[in-house]
């Protein structure tokens, strides 16, 4: 018979915070702990909706249990209980401190300088942190159009740190973006028409120390060195560094590789698969867990 | 500027298809209430706009919804001034109708973000000419070449502000520089909420994603709303209240109008549908089908609800302690039963 969620809420510390072996795990889920481990417990975080949701919504039911999240519909501190699809979603609105508007997400929370940090997607990254999710060719003429900034470019530059999870592929992981929605560690001052470190740019203001920390991939997790230049730390489990550098369109710093991506660890897993996502909305199937998690679990 | 009124509106209640007779004009200015293709979209007004086949519409907006879907599946959004040209997050991010018209030139798009649109609804609500905010600096949504309202000649300082930001140094504390940017100023206000009283005091539960600022942001405001409730009842508890009744110039009672949004406490969104809308719009021939079958063919808004059928009305829901259902398959597996986040339960607030 199915257990109910108290009954597999008591078996979560039973089950060993270990890694994982590489075949008892998937990408995805590899990734959205990955995100999960960006979070601290003190944070207060500004996530867009998909994998970053999945992500924060998994650190706050592990290793930030005490984290605020802030939805920009206007959601701030959500305690959910279902993975919400949006970031509007009544799901993520539930047990919330306030409820509001954008105004209070992008002006007194952002702006405020409240958030500590953004988690978002991204079409395209270039090596200083800038994101593109606007278009690709020609602005006027794009050959592929996406959907634009949506919160991207308030987030991505307001809050203290931000993390991009981006699927990562050499038309992705560029030199210079073709579009860039929101400004990474070096972007144009327009009023010079000087490409520039965004601390001259955005000198007197109080962004300008503000800007990406990291970026997780489907290849590896990536940081960024004190010219605000993106280095890879680890890559995950069965990908080579060979690999990570062909996936991108630049000369990737490799020097600073601490090895392979943490696994996830069967407690992780089992939050994820259990609490986060049981309706498989972003996962795309239930992972079947080694004999000896079964066991634990089916004790519940 | 600030439209000097001199009196109270009087709101009046008229049905769906007499509101879109009465304030939609080819070529005007509108803005939707609620939060992407998910929550609180007045998608039957949308509905109605197409039935009508009113055209050329200039929205302005923070995202892309149900609404703006429908109408860029016909073709009637000529100018599109948002930060999020998708709909659907996870039941189909992109709009393939936009994408396809704005590919084939005959659609411009306006490119802000997402705070950015929030501060011009607030400079437009308050009555202010511009606003300044912290809108990226060295984002190319400031770059100077990048003003599609400017290119096409459009920006005539009347309904389109002369310029789409300008970029100064902070006059008063020092603070760096800034983007000053022009205040929204719509015609049109169409606002979903879950009651109005029949003054037009309205409240919804849930977001509010910036929809008291446009109600006071446009010359007028249209409502719909999920019943319509004695003024009296609204009274009761005025601090739960978002929208007073002075701004209001029509209500329009249309339960399940939101749909395939959701309303919080009175039904949630329909991914699956809006999964079959995103399917239909990737090929012409699908499109025209799914127009004709869920737009034209229905005589009125209650015939699409009797062909929605009430299983899924039932299956939407909402229950009356979270104001979602768990009744609905959104992904591969149903919902559990839960009492509390995990996170409440295991360590608190």
């Amino acid at each position: 018979m199915a257990k109910s969620m108290e009954q597999l809420m008591e078996v979560i510390d039973l089950i060993p915070d270990e890694p994982a072996k590489v075949s008892e795990f998937i990408l995805p889920e590899l990734m959205a702990i990955a995100v999960a481990h960006e979070v601290r417990n003190d944070d207060i975080v500004f996530a867009g909706t998909g994998l970053p949701m999945v992500g924060i919504m998994t650190a706050n039911f592990t290793n930030a249990p005490k984290a605020t999240l802030i939805y920009e519909s206007g959601i701030c501190d959500g305690k959910t209980m279902h993975v919400p699809m949006s970031v509007c979603d009544q799901r993520a609105a539930n047990q919330s401190s306030t409820l509001g508007g954008l105004v209070d997400t992008f002006g007194y929370y952002l702006q405020q300088g409240f958030v500590s940090l953004g988690f978002l997607g991204g079409a395209a990254i270039d090596k200083y942190g800038g994101v593109n999710v606007t278009s690709i060719g020609d602005y006027y003429k794009p050959s592929h159009r996406f959907t634009g900034s949506g919160g991207n470019a308030d987030i991505g530059t307001m809050a203290k740190r931000t993390a991009f999870i981006i699927l990562q592929e050499k038309r992705r992981f560029l030199e210079r973006n073709d579009y860039t929605t929101t400004p990474g560690w070096w972007c144009w001052d327009f009023k010079t028409k000087e490409w520039k470190p965004k601390k001259e740019v955005w000198k007197g203001t109080a962004f300008a120390d503000c800007g990406p920390t990291a970026v997780v991939t489907n290849m590896g997790v990536y940081r960024f060195d004190k010219n605000g230049i993106i280095y890879l730390e680890t890559h995950h489990p069965g990908i080579t560094i060979e690999q990570v550098k062909d996936g991108c369109g630049f000369d990737l710093n490799v020097s600073m590789v601490k090895g392979e991506t943490a696994h996830p660890t069967y407690r992780e897993l089992f939050v994820l698969r259990e609490f986060v996502d049981p309706e498989l909305i972003f996962l795309p199937a239930k992972t079947e867990y080694p004999a000896a998690i079964q066991a634990i679990i089916n004790k519940a | 500027m600030p439209r000097i009124r001199g009196k109270s509106k009087t709101a009046e209640i008229l049905t769906l298809d007499q509101a879109v007779k009465k304030h939609m004009k080819n070529g005007m200015q509108i803005a939707f209430s609620g939060f992407t293709g998910f929550n609180r979209n007045p998608f039957a007004f949308s509905w109605e706009i197409v039935r009508q086949g009113f055209k050329d519409l200039h929205v302005i907006d923070r995202h892309g919804s149900c609404c703006t879907w429908l109408l860029n599946a016909v073709n009637a959004i000529k100018i599109y001034e948002t930060d999020w040209m998708g709909w659907g997050e996870m039941a189909g991010k992109l709009d393939v109708n936009l994408s396809r018209n704005y590919q084939q030139g005959k659609m411009i798009l306006e490119d802000y973000a997402h705070g950015a649109m929030a501060m011009r609804f607030l400079a437009g609500a308050i009555g202010a000419p511009f606003i300044p905010y912290s809108a990226p600096l060295g984002s190319d949504l400031y770059n100077p070449e990048y003003d599609a309202l400017g290119k096409a000649g459009l920006r005539d300082g009347k309904k389109i502000p002369k310029k789409k930001f300008i970029q100064m140094e902070e006059p008063f504390w020092g603070d760096g520089d800034t983007v000053l940017l022009p205040a929204a100023r719509p015609d049109l206000a169409i606002i979903h909420v879950a009651q109005a009283g029949d003054k037009g005091t309205c409240r919804w539960r849930g977001v509010g994603t910036i929809d008291k600022e446009i109600s006071f942001a446009c010359d007028r405001v249209v409502v719909i709303a999920e019943e319509v409730v004695p003024e009296a009842e609204m009274r009761k508890l005025p601090e739960a209240n978002q929208i007073p009744y002075f701004t209001v110039d029509t209500i329009v009672e249309c339960p399940w109008g939101a749909f395939p949004s959701s309303v919080p406490f009175y039904y949630d969104y329909d991914a699956p549908f809006m999964r079959l809308m995103d399917a239909a719009s990737r090929n012409e021939t699908d499109l025209k089908k799914w127009l004709d079958e869920w737009v034209f063919s229905p005589k009125n808004w209650e015939d699409f609800l009797v062909k929605l059928g009430a299983k899924k009305l039932l299956d939407l829901r909402a229950d009356s302690v979270t104001g979602y259902s768990t009744r609905m398959m959104r992904g591969k597996k149903p919902a559990p039963r839960m009492k509390m986040a995990l996170s409440v339960a295991r360590s608190g607030y």
